[in-house]
């Protein structure tokens, strides 16, 4: 029995990233087994840890033996809990599925997966921490290998893609040590249950600065509307398990981060209204944008735009039901988005453009693919008996609680645009003749096996929701209550601020 | 002399970070605009020096001389902070001019202008 400890999902990859290169070279095909044992390990203790912290009380970990607030310290509480194990699980399947992905060339192998691993601790490390400047520095390190990944491909215009992602993300780090600054000066501290606590000192227009600094800070990784201009073109530059990874793990390391912002720190009412506007705008105009596609990354690209302002929109309503929804919503989207990206691979591999239009009859050449693209699209537009139908229904149930009629009516006929471009590549796949000329790439079995077992969650989650509903329940109830949180980092603060 | 000093640094800050935005917004050459973000980080830096820094206070060393003197000190966290900020700024630097780098080889060119195969 392994002792869990959260800090393990940080240090550990750090570690063996930057032994890789060692071990590479002591035998070659430990750069591909390493990442693998270690991320099945992951999935392991993060499970155990979860399923001891159903009770509500979290796992915490000092670093480095310093009591918060003066230390670092790491949370693992339901929620967070349960986007760790979400990015464990994925990770561990993304992994699974590009075993083979470079299998010629030693040296690319070699940084992909250094930079996965990396990935996975910088989104593991912002979802655990409990002190915002480390937040920070894992965003910077999440990142950094964000940007590596992005520019991978020599031949494409990957480079171009990372450039315009750099800039955008090294502006959004700037705002965010600029908020994490002027934070500091108000409450003077950086441990986020202590900002939590002290918090209703400030005075409210300093809040709103510091909130608007958050905002555009963090919605930049979550994929928010005017910041977004980066998705696109990195989704659609960088190979296929990469494209997962960021929709998977990234975007919803960005969302948690802006949700634990805003839940913890400002109780603001403005501030769930601004998320209400933001999460609109960015779904109407991506799934908008989304129907013009011909390209087919570019299009899932900006449907997984879309998806994230559908979960900006849950959170900003503030009740319990709205909070539940976005878990729900994130947990699909993360595992949906993958198997779409995923199965993508596969069929466009060939395809130097990546059109859509040249997908024709793809379904007889090779079903397997086109069946799991299927599965991922029914479920993403929300049809039952598949799990995005569950998330979707409990979305506007959140938006019935609170007379949101409007919303209703705007979120379902989002819904209709995204059956019309999901099934416009859906009649090519299986409707139209095939061309002859283009190559078909065979599925390996690693691809298989990770796609399949995507494919049986959807299916899985989608006809008996109770299989997750219950770590969402808890989930929910550990994002809503503030005052807990803070009595379980640090007791007897609430008394020493008041 | 004490107030100069204070409008000066804070001044210096905000300046170059106005300046950093500028050089991002409007340069057209990559390597300037990569430039830009590196002032932009540093105005921050000296912002974060700037606001630990107590007037009068020395270094923040504990020993059980300093606390005897019972002189003041500095707060020690902005000056850790702004450690770390700036190894995370050198990485985001060397990784922007290793983009540069390859889109020079790419398309010949770091002219912000002329590289469009994507739309910007």
């Amino acid at each position: 029995m392994v002792v869990a400890n959260p800090i393990y999902f940080i240090a550990i990859p750090l570690l063996a990233a930057f032994l890789l290169p060692l071990l590479g070279k002591l035998y070659k095909p430990l750069i591909r087994f390493v990442p693998g044992i270690i991320f099945a390990f992951f999935v392991y203790i993060s499970v155990v840890l979860l399923l001891q912290v159903q009770n509500g009380e979290p796992v915490i970990t000092l670093i480095a033996g310093w009591e918060a607030p003066w230390g670092i310290n790491l949370v693992f509480s339901p929620f967070s809990g349960f986007i760790v194990t979400l990015i464990n699980v994925l990770a561990f399947l993304i992994w699974l599925y590009s075993y083979k992905f470079k299998k010629v060339v030693y040296d690319d192998a070699l940084k992909y997966f250094i930079l996965l691993m990396l990935i996975v601790a910088g989104t593991s490390g912002i979802v655990l921490t409990g002190d915002i400047f480390n937040m920070f520095v894992f965003l910077e390190i999440t990142a950094i290998s964000s940007y590596s990944l992005t520019a991978f491909y020599r031949g494409r215009d990957g480079a171009e893609a990372a450039f315009k992602f750099l800039l955008i993300g090294a502006f959004a780090s700037t705002l965010i040590l600029l908020a994490i600054l002027i934070l500091y000066t108000q409450v003077g501290t950086l441990n986020i249950a202590e900002i939590a606590a002290r918090m209703s000192t400030v005075d409210p227009t300093m809040k709103a600065v510091i909130l608007i600094l958050f905002f555009v800070g963090f919605g930049i990784e979550a994929e928010m509307f005017p910041m977004n201009g980066w998705v696109p073109d990195a989704y659609s530059q960088a190979p296929a398990p990469v494209a997962a990874v960021f929709a998977s793990m990234v975007a919803k390391a960005g969302i948690y981060a802006l949700v634990r912002v805003i839940y913890m720190m400002f109780d603001l009412e403005g501030a769930y209204n601004l998320l209400l506007i933001m999460g609109v705008i960015t779904m109407v105009v991506a799934e908008v944008v989304a129907m013009r596609q011909e390209n087919l990354r570019r299009m899932l690209a900006f449907s997984s735009i879309g998806q994230m302002g559908l979960i900006m929109l849950a959170f900003s309503f503030h009740t319990y039901a709205g909070v539940f929804a976005g878990i729900f919503l994130m947990f699909n989207h993360a595992v949906i988005k993958s198997l779409l990206f995923l199965s993508t691979g596969y069929l466009v591999y060939h395809s130097k453009t990546k059109k859509i239009s040249g997908l024709d009859g793809f379904a007889k050449k090779m079903p397997f693919v086109a069946l799991m693209f299927g599965l991922g699209a029914f479920a993403i537009v929300g049809l039952p008996p598949f799990s995005g139908f569950w998330s979707k229904l409990y979305l506007l149930m959140a938006a019935a609680d609170d007379n949101m009629i409007m919303l209703i009516a705007l979120v379902l006929s989002v819904s209709v645009i995204e059956i019309v471009y999901y099934f416009k590549v859906m009649s090519r796949l299986y409707f139209r003749k095939a061309h002859t000329d283009i190559p078909v790439q065979k599925p390996n079995l690693n691809g298989i096996i990770a796609m399949s077992v995507l494919g049986i969650l959807v299916v899985a989650v989608g006809v008996y929701p109770d299989l997750i509903t219950h770590f969402i329940e808890t989930a929910a109830n550990a994002l809503m209550d503030k005052t807990e949180y803070i009595n379980n980092v640090l007791p007897g603060i609430t008394e020493l601020v008041n | 002399m004490q107030e100069f000093l204070t409008i000066g640094i804070y001044g210096t800050a905000i300046f170059l970070v106005l300046l950093g935005i500028y050089a991002v917004i409007v340069k057209k050459n990559l390597i300037k605009i990569v430039i830009g973000l590196s002032i932009m980080d540093s105005g921050i830096h000296l912002l974060f020096v700037a606001i630990g820094y107590i007037s009068g206070g020395t270094a923040p060393i504990f020993s059980p001389m300093a606390l005897e003197s019972g002189q003041k000190m500095v707060d020690p966290v902005p000056q850790a902070l702004v450690l770390t900020a700036i190894v995370i700024g050198l990485g985001v630097t060397a990784v922007a001019l290793a983009l540069v780098i390859r889109l020079y080889k790419h398309h010949n060119t770091i002219n912000i202008d002329e590289i469009k195969n994507l739309k910007w």
